[in-house]
């Protein structure tokens, strides 16, 4: 029995191979799709719309959760005191990551564009530019993109669709977050925190100054390995995510 | 604009370019979803898989092709969708023009069914879920076994296993000769 790809361009008049027959079958299965400038459309729409991938199935915020950050913001436009604005956003701040909580507006649009001259280098070269001791997660092996940025403060590796940033965590602020509620939830495992919902982030460069533009980022887990700041976005699945940082070596 | 510009300008925020990767891959995302088990839902499901590549696009390895990365973005929304819903992603796809459902209830419809193709579909139909993602990979789709692997997220050699599973029980069921 052979499994290899005959029948395409075999004897028309033979008797065709069951491959061959699945490949005309396939030809006449009806798939209905929308025009393709209409997903397009719709797509951009979405992305316009700052809602990240399955905003709508896990983070739509209830009526009430909506009315309350109204009512927060109204609060905040119409003068209330420090003291009160503290009710309202708490601040966590977490080896280089300083989060809101409870303050944010809209999710960002932008996506995520590059850090202060970042460029592309080797893993190897990351090692010997930055200070600090670059870690890889031994369940996802190379990474497939090493960047490093603002004068090796941050790493940044990446595989298809998960990004770790690596940064000196015991140095300031160097990362901003924005998020409505929920707080983020504590995971032990890795002495570190689960944000679980799609939030705004913004890189604060080096020596402080202003902010870079807020992107959207999906759930993300920060944590501490040594003295190094780490912040894991892309695996949608707190299990998974904290797998990954477990294997970190 | 080619897919690796497209994706240069997409990574940079341009939604011109991206738009134009959406309308390239629509039609054999929406073919993947819906063969894989989305049914109604596929339109969702491919919405959803191009905003979550947008998203990931710095996840994806340049110099690369982009149609099975993002294939597997569908299949993965795909697999979640079915799941999430607690059932077993079955093939709802219809023939054009042949009579349905062929099953032994029906004499009629083997009567009308003289190509078999009603019945090879039924046999494809009631494959184990995994031999029949990649009989639907192989050859609805026709992808290569190397994108299949990809966009299944297993290896090469557990795709050449299943296929060769899988041909075999269609043989049993449906034979190997020209009907």
């Amino acid at each position: 029995m052979s499994t290899s790809d005959d029948g395409r361009f075999g004897d028309p008049e033979a008797p065709r191979s069951l491959e061959a027959r699945l490949r005309a079958l396939g030809e006449e299965l009806a798939v209905p799709a929308p025009p393709p400038a209409d997903v397009a459309r719709a797509v951009r729409a979405r992305l316009q719309d700052g809602r990240a991938a399955r905003s709508r199935a896990r983070w739509r915020p209830s009526p009430r959760v909506a009315a309350a950050v109204v009512a927060a913001l109204m609060a905040v436009l119409l003068g209330a005191t420090p003291q009160g604005r503290a009710a309202v956003v708490s601040v966590l701040r977490f080896a280089g990551v300083e989060i809101d909580v409870g303050g944010a507006g809209p999710l960002p649009t932008r996506a995520p564009g590059p850090l202060p001259s970042e460029r592309r280098v080797t893993l190897e070269e990351a090692r010997r530019t930055v200070r600090f001791p670059i870690v890889v997660p031994a369940v996802l092996g190379e990474p497939v993109d090493v960047r490093i940025a603002d004068g090796g403060r941050v790493v940044t590796l990446r595989w298809p669709g998960i990004r770790l940033d690596e940064f000196d965590g015991t140095l300031g602020v160097v990362w901003h977050k924005e998020l409505g509620g929920p707080w983020p939830e504590q995971v032990s495992a890795v002495g570190g925190w689960w944000i679980r919902q799609p939030h705004g982030v913004s890189y604060v460069p080096s020596g402080g100054g202003t902010p870079r533009e807020e992107r959207a980022a999906g759930p993300t887990l920060i944590w501490q390995h040594g003295l190094v700041g780490l912040r894991l976005e892309g695996p949608d699945d707190r299990a998974e995510a904290v797998r990954i940082a477990l294997s970190v070596r | 604009m080619d897919d690796d510009e497209a994706v240069t300008r997409a990574l940079a925020g341009d939604l011109d370019a991206y738009e134009v990767l959406v309308t390239r891959y629509s039609a054999v995302a929406h073919r993947t979803a819906s063969l894989l088990g989305a049914g109604d839902e596929a339109e969702d499901v491919v919405q959803e898989a191009f905003v979550k590549a947008f998203r990931h696009l710095g996840g994806f390895r340049r110099g690369s092709s982009f149609r099975p990365w993002l294939l597997r973005i569908v299949a993965n929304e795909t697999h979640d969708l079915t799941r999430s819903r607690g059932r077993r992603s079955d093939l709802t796809v219809r023939l054009s023009g042949v009579r349905e459902p062929y099953g032994p209830d029906d004499p009629e419809g083997a009567a009308v069914d003289a190509d078999g193709k009603a019945r090879l579909l039924a046999a494809v139909r009631a494959l184990p879920e995994r031999e029949r993602e990649v009989v639907v990979c192989r050859y609805f789709l026709q992808l290569s076994e190397a994108e299949t692997a990809e966009v299944l997220g297993v290896r090469l050699g557990t795709v050449k296993s299943r296929t060769f599973r899988a041909l075999r029980r269609l043989r049993e069921e449906v034979g190997d000769e020209h009907l």
